[in-house]
């Protein structure tokens, strides 16, 4: 038997020989540059911090990342079914679970490409064109958990939390990816979720329901924590009850594909 | 053959909901023979071979390949097939080769020399580095033979592989397909509803109607057999009525469409043939109506019907 890495050198294959993904890509650079260019010509201070315009596009960035992610994660499995290419990759020497698991290797490998080609941007854009700052009182509230850090510190975790909340948000679509036929319908599906779902939560959460703390939008928007907040006001939650929340949706999601996956009868 | 076989079907059955669509399929098939797997539409055929490549799995009965069950070592069973299952779908934004190298990779022991190698078979060369949504069904077919057998499996199974190629191309495949069953010994199993097809290729061949066998037999041998059997001989004569006198009812000889037609085997034809020139009957062809598979077929199945 061949080694799981080629399966993963497979899957990246599929990804990054699409002309999307350099769409994706090339949206993800020219974003920070736009947006920098955008307000050097239209605001009159002309000067800005290079951190707080780095965590600025970065949350605008990092929506549109999810939603790529989302993109090739819905398509990843459901697309091999409506292309039928599903046939030739399954009759393959290896089992179901470790094809499942080579797809969401790839997906994580792309999400993580897609944050650090977002980090490096919007870092870089920003101190070329504003210069190295070392005042972080704009960047770090002072009743933030980490007033007095670094601002990489600051940044880093900024990253590490969104990057979190998109693996949860990946699983989730890849989830239903497996569970469907049509690629357009998994990705449809997927995004519309994502928005009706933090909406209803949105909702949900004036309610003061106890039971609206476990719901999975209550707790997604980790980046709360980082400036004393939380992600729904009115529940005192902390960050380690967050996570823990987002490890067991992360895990139901990834049990819910893997046995869907594996039981279904192919019939494309 | 006294060989293991390479591929054992025991009792096979498919149930989806309450309709059964595979009813105890039991088969064996044997290294160097190609097998043919015969059916009307709908009868099961590609069912069958879904569940021999674990892309369906059976509601009963257990399918072992090289000795592995399809059922419980997956893996090690597949490792010894190439197939296609109907159209060989390929990712339309890769090129032939990169299909290839991305099929490869899931074999152990696929070399570029031995992609190359496939390549030149199938004959694509010229085309091999253009992106498949460029290609014609029948190149996409050829591309299908290639990653099926690119890694030599043991078993090779092709659902409708004739679909889409061209005459030459449907005769290369067979010559190949014959080769490789006797030169590697590589068992075929071949699906197919064209008949005549079947009967140019195969040593064996079952039949399937409503998923079920109902029957196996040996093709080659029968070709040899049937020269020894009597049947329905032609002869296209100048004078048919004269030519009845001469034979004075041998072989219940009679005139069908202004041709003399009787029942006779390889002698007697031969015999008979005698008999007319002697008499001064000029024969200008004689033709036998040998049984196609595709008359036993119909005649087995008992019509055309779907199901
Ligand atoms: N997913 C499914 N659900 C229900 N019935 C199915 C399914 N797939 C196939 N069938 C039924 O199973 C039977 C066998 O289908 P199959 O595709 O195996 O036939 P086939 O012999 O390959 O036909 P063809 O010569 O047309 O390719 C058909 O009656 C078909 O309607
Ligand atoms: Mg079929």
């Amino acid at each position: 038997m061949a080694n799981f890495w080629k399966l993963v050198q497979n899957e990246n294959m599929k990804i990054y020989r699409r002309m999307r993904t350099w769409v994706m890509l090339g949206i993800v650079v020219l974003i920070p540059i736009v947006v920098t260019v955008a307000f050097l010509l239209l605001s009159d201070s002309k000067d800005a911090n290079n951190w707080e315009m780095m965590q600025l596009e970065t949350t605008i960035l990092f929506s549109l990342i999810t939603i790529f992610t989302v993109v090739v994660a819905a398509d990843s499995v459901a697309g091999e079914f409506s292309t039928g290419t599903i046939k030739l990759l399954l009759i393959r020497p290896w089992s179901r679970s470790s094809i499942l698991l080579s797809k969401f290797i790839a997906l994580v490998l792309f999400s993580v490409l897609l944050s650090v080609v977002c980090f490096v941007l919007t870092w870089g854009v920003n101190t070329l064109v504003f210069g190295f700052s070392s005042d972080t009182s704009g960047l770090i509230p002072a009743n933030s958990p980490l007033a007095g850090q670094s601002p990489w510190t600051y940044m880093g975790l900024d990253y590490l939390y969104e990057w979190i909340e998109l693996i949860v948000i990946v699983a989730f679509a890849f989830m239903l990816s497996s569970a469907f036929r049509s690629s357009g319908l998994a990705i449809g599906l997927s995004i519309f979720l994502l928005f009706a779902g933090s909406m209803i939560t949105g909702l949900l959460s004036v309610t003061n329901k106890p039971w609206v703390k476990y719901v999975l939008f209550s707790n997604l928007d980790l980046t709360a924590y980082l400036n004393g907040g939380n992600p729904v006001p009115n529940f005192k939650t902390t960050v380690g009850f967050s996570l823990s929340v987002l490890a067991v949706y992360f895990i139901v999601f990834n049990i819910v594909s893997w046995t869907i996956f594996r039981r279904r009868d192919v019939a494309a | 053959m006294s060989q293991v076989p390479v591929a054992r079907l025991q009792d096979v059955t498919k149930r989806i909901g309450s309709r059964t669509i595979i009813d105890r399929v039991s088969l064996e098939i044997y290294p160097g023979e190609v097998f043919g797997f015969l059916g009307p539409n709908g009868s099961g055929k590609t069912t069958t071979i879904r569940m021999m490549v674990g892309l369906m799995a059976m509601t009963s009965g257990d399918i072992s390949i090289g000795g592995h069950s399809v059922r419980t070592h997956y893996p090690q069973a597949a490792a010894q097939v190439g197939a296609i299952v109907e159209n060989p779908e390929m990712y339309k934004y890769l090129t032939g080769y990169q299909n290839l190298l991305h099929y490869a990779r899931m074999n152990a022991s696929i070399t570029r020399e031995r992609i190359d190698e496939v390549v030149k078979l199938v004959g694509l060369s010229g085309r091999i580095h253009d992106k498949v949504k460029k290609y014609s069904l029948g190149m996409r077919q050829r591309l299908g033979v290639a990653q099926a057998v690119m890694h030599r499996p043991k078993l090779l199974i092709l659902d409708e592989p004739t679909n889409g190629l061209d005459p030459a191309g449907i005769r290369e495949l067979r010559d190949y397909l014959r080769q490789l069953a006797q030169e590697e010994g590589t068992a075929v199993f071949v699906s197919s509803h064209l008949l005549s097809e079947m009967e140019l290729m195969c040593d064996r061949v079952a039949i399937l109607q409503k998923g079920q066998i109902i029957d196996i037999r040996s093709i080659r041998g029968q070709a040899a057999s049937a020269q020894q059997q009597a049947e329905e001989a032609l002869f296209d004569v100048d004078r048919p009525e004269a030519a009845l006198g001469v034979l004075q009812g041998q072989g219940g000889g009679r005139i069908v469409d202004g041709l003399l037609e009787l029942t006779a085997d390889r002698n007697e034809i031969a015999e008979v043939n005698r008999r007319l020139v002697e008499a001064g009957i000029r024969v200008y062809g004689i033709r036998t109506k040998t049984k196609s598979l595709e008359d036993q077929f119909l005649e087995v199945t008992g019509s055309e019907t779907i199901g």
